[in-house]
């Protein structure tokens, strides 16, 4: 038997279709997007051609005339794209950060009409932040007011910071509908180029980036740009509560360029570890490097397993996005980040140069990540969100509420996901969080206990019980939380990893037979890493496992993406 | 007469000026357009010029202002702060380039080299061949001997400032096999080669970070050298190297110290001036957290080099051990703090341009400086079979250091290049301080629970890992595992905790260096396996003022606490 996983044969099309990646030929391939980004030129023709070749049905939903059922497609083709060049996926992919509140809380006309706007090939843009409040949306300054035809708004303001902010033909806009403070005075507009009046919206100079320079990072200023009713998304005040639920989906959805990025870092650092040679040998033989390579691809593998969870969870386990997007979006970015750095300490001073190594492709990526732990909520907000749900947390742990049939969906790869049911996202969880709640049933399942060491287990539900003894018990006292918060919301992500760990490989081990699952070696190198970060003491028997993990070079060349699934499961249907 | 170190400090400091200043020739505008350019900082170099700032790393005995090591480097860290692309593109390579002829040179040559600095000329130095990176045992660029001259193959690349040097300092392989003594130091002057066909430029490398680091190659195809031109004797390229990079391992992360501290005052600068509701976003406790910690881990840092560099002056045979751990943890300690600062500006940390904008180059100039100049992994291959040595003696009888080597203040004696050494033969005053005077340092902190408690965690550290080491095999063939490098790494961390701890007894009790809490909160950091716990909002609420008010008052964020 064999699992019925369609995205990775639907990335092997897209792949073949996209073209050989070193080839300079090519439109979408690594040279091009080295000098774009040199000289900070948009990747227009690529985007165009991903257009032609219909990437945005996959933002929009089947129930609008789109392709997109679920995230496992849409990861996979984010994950596809971002592996490539990580400025055209931030930019392309953007649309559907636009479009997502009127996915979640647009009615159907809405939902129709952008959709068709969408699959036109429009980019459409989200347009929230302003100079100088961070991400501090409550003291958005950019104003609707009532216009001259009944029911119509008028705008002024500026926003800042906007991706695609001079090239969207919508921006879906956070405006301020009441003086008032608080989250009613604020609602999300559908602000159409095509109809805003002239002059009314206009975009901003581009604004100069650390990473993805090629992008258009802008900004958008309102000067009486007008918006009839039918612009209102989930109406007037609505725009905090609309975005919230929104942002679950978007955040969990951006994850997926994070696994691009560790792809081609790590790539990166295996092709130039093989073919390197110091002290007499190959820098791969060094049981040091191998180690690392090894430890940087567990990373990948942690990060690629809490993604998978989370894009499931979208139809699986939909009342519970608010915790898993706010996990998920804190968690996969900032490992990959630094598993991108460790990469960049095997380099030496190819991390750091233009044009050497692969045209000096490193420092692109990680220039281009950084953006990714930052945009759509960055860590820290996603922590901060996350702590506000402590106490609730702690005390579904305790009572051991699980939705049980929602994890099996979540987990189990040849279970088909049902219908993507984006109206009933919630703004808190009421049940937790049933990946996490899963675990004291995974610590103890006889399969797992045959397979993963005691001690490795023993460490992991110490860490699991300690941490939510500590939610239970935790009280806000008033004003900002204090530090304490964001490191016990970084231990809840790692036992959300460990479960994403666990339930993947516990409900699809008896189907997947490559190497990679055989004795359960990607699951074991993953919980290591899991269990030191932790604050488990480093287990010196696990750097053979690194080791042998480090000793598996992909492919060289264009491989299908590291995955702890093979390219080949598609094949076995 | 010689203007006093304050002074010096003082006058390079006004001539910078305000960096916030839009029109300051040499401010951050300034900075951050030379930056995107890649170009010379022409307008910071006529300025460094100026001040002689190329006289700070000549020998005073051979005219120059360099007595004092720690010295030298707050001078350099007066510019790295503000932009320590220009500290290390304007000198960086003459000041590793000079220091071999300080340790190796005849009397003839280091007077020629101190000459030529001091009258503005620069000097390269010629040791990096892509293909071999940290490797410079293997480095294949050859020099063969034929009658009274040198012929010289091959090429050096990622050399900075080659294109504007006068002399290269350059390092090839001179004998057969390879070994210890396969290779030589020469002297190129690159002014007479000028025309010379048989020697050819390569185009400049670009870099990510550094940009206005002017990073060139060479490459010889025949050149013929004088036979003289050996610095010091033929054969000796590894010694001289060895011995001269002591020098250069510790001062130059010692410098880069000032990317970290120009960083936090950007991020204090955000924390303090973006509003949140009523207040700053520094009225955040996890925002103060991360600003606390950046400024412990510069305090760690300036204390582990600051040692460092004094016991290049006081313990010269016993540097090989300190200059490794150096080169290793302390650029891995600052890359980490302005990495985590970044998180707190949030998507201002990505714009290059505005209010900021510098905060995102300070990051991007650091990372070059951590890797340039010996990888962290080759640092700490280098210390594992010195510790098989201190095993079998420093460490089973441990002898103190002189405490001059703690008391900042105190003057040192001058730098003897001579008596740097191939290895510290099993000696090590740093960390035998440690061992050899544990009792009295646990009591020096006996009003402080937690400062006991986590020194103590350090010498239980410590005892067990000189259990392991112990256990070591003693020959090996092969690679060095995996686990070795992890042994040095601590070991590492241990030396930077006497560190810590001896500026902290060296100090006033009653200054903020003799408080015990900058010293629990750098210990806490340096422990292998820092895990934060309940304490972290204390800790932080106990360093917070210190921070601010330096913040405030415009002072820097290391040991020295400098007029900014």
């Amino acid at each position: 038997m064999s699992i019925a996983y369609g995205p990775v044969r639907r990335a092997k099309d897209w792949d073949a279709l996209l073209g050989d990646p070193d080839d300079p030929d090519v439109l979408f391939s690594y040279p091009r997007c080295l000098r774009l980004d040199d000289t900070e030129a948009f990747p227009d023709d690529i985007c165009a051609h991903l257009d032609e070749l219909g990437l945005p049905a996959y933002y929009v939903p089947v129930a609008h005339g789109g392709l997109l059922g679920n995230f496992d497609d849409a990861a996979t083709m984010v994950r596809l794209i971002a592996r490539r060049d990580l400025t055209v996926a931030i930019a392309h992919f953007k649309t559907f950060l636009g479009a997502a509140p009127v996915w979640v809380a647009g009615t159907t006309t809405q939902a129709d009409d952008l959709a068709a706007t969408v699959l036109a090939g429009h980019p459409i843009a989200l347009g929230l932040t302003e100079r100088g409040i961070g991400s501090d949306l409550l003291a958005t300054r950019t104003v609707a007011e009532p216009g001259d035809e009944p029911g119509s708004l008028t705008i002024t303001g500026e926003k800042w910071l906007i991706n695609n902010g001079r090239r969207a033909t919508v921006v879906t806009t956070l405006v301020r509908t009441s003086p008032n403070a608080g989250p009613r005075a604020l609602s999300l507009l559908l602000v159409d180029r095509r109809l805003a009046g002239s002059g009314g919206m206009t975009g901003t100079a581009k604004i100069p980036t650390h990473g993805i320079r090629g992008a258009d990072i802008s900004g958008v200023r309102y000067a009486g740009a007008g918006v009839g009713p039918a612009g209102v998304v989930g109406g007037i005040g609505r725009g905090v509560d609309t975005l919230l639920r929104a942002l679950q989906v978007t955040r969990i959805a951006t994850t997926p360029l994070s696994l691009g990025a560790a792809d081609q870092a790590l790539r990166l650092g295996y092709d130039f570890c093989a073919d390197r040679e110091l002290y007499g040998g190959r820098l791969v033989d060094l049981p040091v490097v191998r180690r690392s390579l090894g430890r940087a691809a567990a990373a990948l593998f942690v990060a690629e397993a809490a993604v998978l969870l989370g894009c499931r969870a979208i139809n699986a386990l939909p009342e519970e996005l608010s915790v898993v997007a706010a996990v998920v979006k804190a968690f996969v970015p900032s490992v990959v980040d630094d598993l991108i750095h460790d990469v960049g300490e095997l380099l030496g001073a190819r991390a750091f140069l233009l044009d050497v190594l692969h045209g000096g492709r490193f420092q692109k990526v990680e220039r281009d990540h950084r953006i990714v732990g930052i945009f759509d909520g960055s860590t820290a907000v996603n922590q901060n969100y996350l702590a506000g749900q402590f106490s609730r947390l702690g005390r579904r742990y305790r009572q051991r509420r699980l939705n049980r049939d929602g994890v099996a969906v979540a987990a189990d790869l040849a279970r088909p996901l049902p219908p993507l049911e984006l109206h009933r996202l919630d703004v808190l969880s009421p049940n937790g969080c049933s990946v996490v709640q899963a675990l004291p049933d995974l610590l103890a399942d006889p399969v797992i206990v045959r397979t993963v060491p005691a001690a490795l287990l023993a460490v992991l539900g110490d860490a699991v019980t300690e941490l939510h003894d500590e939610l239970a018990g935790w009280r806000v006292t008033g004003g900002a939380l204090p530090a304490i918060a964001f490191d016990l919301a970084r231990r809840y992500e790692l036992c959300f990893a460990s479960a994403s760990c666990l339930l993947l490989w516990r409900y699809n081990y008896e189907h997947v037979t490559t190497e990679l699952w055989h004795e359960a070696e990607w699951l074991l190198c993953a919980l290591t890493l899991l269990a030191e970060w932790l604050g488990a003491e480093p287990d010196g028997a696990a750097d053979d496992l690194f080791i042998r993990l480090g000793g598996r070079r992909p492919e060289p060349g264009w491989g299908p993406p590291m995955s702890i699934f093979p390219a080949t499961l598609a094949d076995l249907r | 007469m010689n203007r006093t170190e304050p002074e010096r400090l003082d006058a390079l400091r006004v001539a910078l000026g305000d960096p916030a200043e839009a029109d300051n020739p040499v401010g951050n505008a300034a900075a951050l357009a030379v930056d995107e350019r890649g170009e010379a900082f022409v307008a910071g170099e006529r300025l460094l010029d100026a001040f002689g700032f190329p006289a700070e790393f000549v020998p005073a005995h051979l005219g120059g202002r360099l007595t004092r090591l720690d010295h030298m480097i707050h001078i350099a860290r007066t510019v790295g702060r503000r932009d320590l692309a220009l500290a290390f593109g304007y000198s960086g390579s003459t000041f590793i380039a000079s220091t071999n002829v300080w340790t190796a040179g005849s009397p003839a040559q280091q007077r020629a080299v101190a000459d030529l600095v001091l009258g503005g000329g620069r000097v390269a130095a010629g040791y990096h061949e892509l293909a071999h990176g940290n490797d410079v045992a293997r480095a294949e660029l050859s020099a063969r001997r034929a009658g009274d001259t040198l012929v010289l193959d091959g090429r050096k690349e990622v050399i900075s400032n080659l294109a504007r040097a006068d002399l290269l300092v350059l390092y090839a392989r001179t004998g057969t096999p390879l070994g210890p003594r396969s290779h030589s130091l020469l002297l190129v002057d690159l002014t007479a080669a000028t025309g010379d066909t048989a020697l050819r430029l390569l185009p400049r490398f670009r870099s990510a970070g550094m940009r206005s680091v002017q990073l060139g190659g060479i490459e010889f195809d025949g050149y013929r050298l004088p036979a003289g031109h050996v610095l010091g004797r033929f054969g000796d390229g590894v010694l001289t190297a060895t011995r001269a990079f002591q020098v250069t391992r510790t001062a130059l992360p010692a410098i880069a110290c000032a990317g970290l501290d120009g960083a936090l005052r950007e991020a204090m600068s955000l924390a303090t001036s973006r509003h949140l509701g009523r207040g700053v976003i520094a009225d955040l406790p996890q925002v103060r957290r991360l600003l606390v910690d950046a400024f412990v881990d510069l305090l760690v840092c300036d204390a582990f080099t600051t040692v460092g560099a004094r016991a290049l002056h006081l313990l010269p045979q016993q540097t090989t051990i300190v200059s490794s751990a150096i080169k290793y943890l302390v650029p891995h300690l600052l890359l980490r703090a302005v990495r985590s600062l970044s998180t707190l500006l949030g998507s201002t940390f990505y714009v290059r341009n505005g209010r900021h904008g510098m905060f995102q180059k300070h990051l991007r100039d650091l990372a070059p400086a951590g890797f340039g100049h010996m990888a962290p992994k080759a640092s700490l291959a280098m210390l594992v079979p010195q510790m098989q040595q201190l095993v079998r003696r420093g460490w089973s009888t441990p002898e103190p250091a002189d405490p001059l080597l703690f008391r900042l203040s105190h003057d040192l004696p001058d730098l003897r290049y001579h008596q740097l050494a191939m290895s510290s033969n099993g000696r090590d005053a740093l960390g035998g301080t440690l061992l050899a005077e544990s009792d009295a340092i646990l009591a020096a902190a006996a009003g402080d629970a937690e400062l006991r408690r986590v020194i103590g965690a350090h010498l239980a550290d410590f005892a067990a890992l000189r259990r392991t080491v112990a256990d070591l095999p003693a020959g090996r063939n092969g690679p060095l595992p995996a686990s070795s490098y992890d042994l040095a790494d601590r070991y590492s961390r241990l030396l930077a905790a006497s560190a810590c701890i001896g500026v902290w007894r060296g100090s006033d009790g009653r200054s903020f260096l003799g408080s015990p809490q900058w010293l629990t909160a750098a210990l806490s950091r340096l422990t292998v396996q820092y895990r934060p716990g309940r304490d972290v909002d204390q800790r932080t609420a106990s360093l917070w003022p210190e921070l601010h008010s330096r913040h405030v008052a415009m002072r820097t964020f290391d040991l020295a606490e400098h007029a900014a």
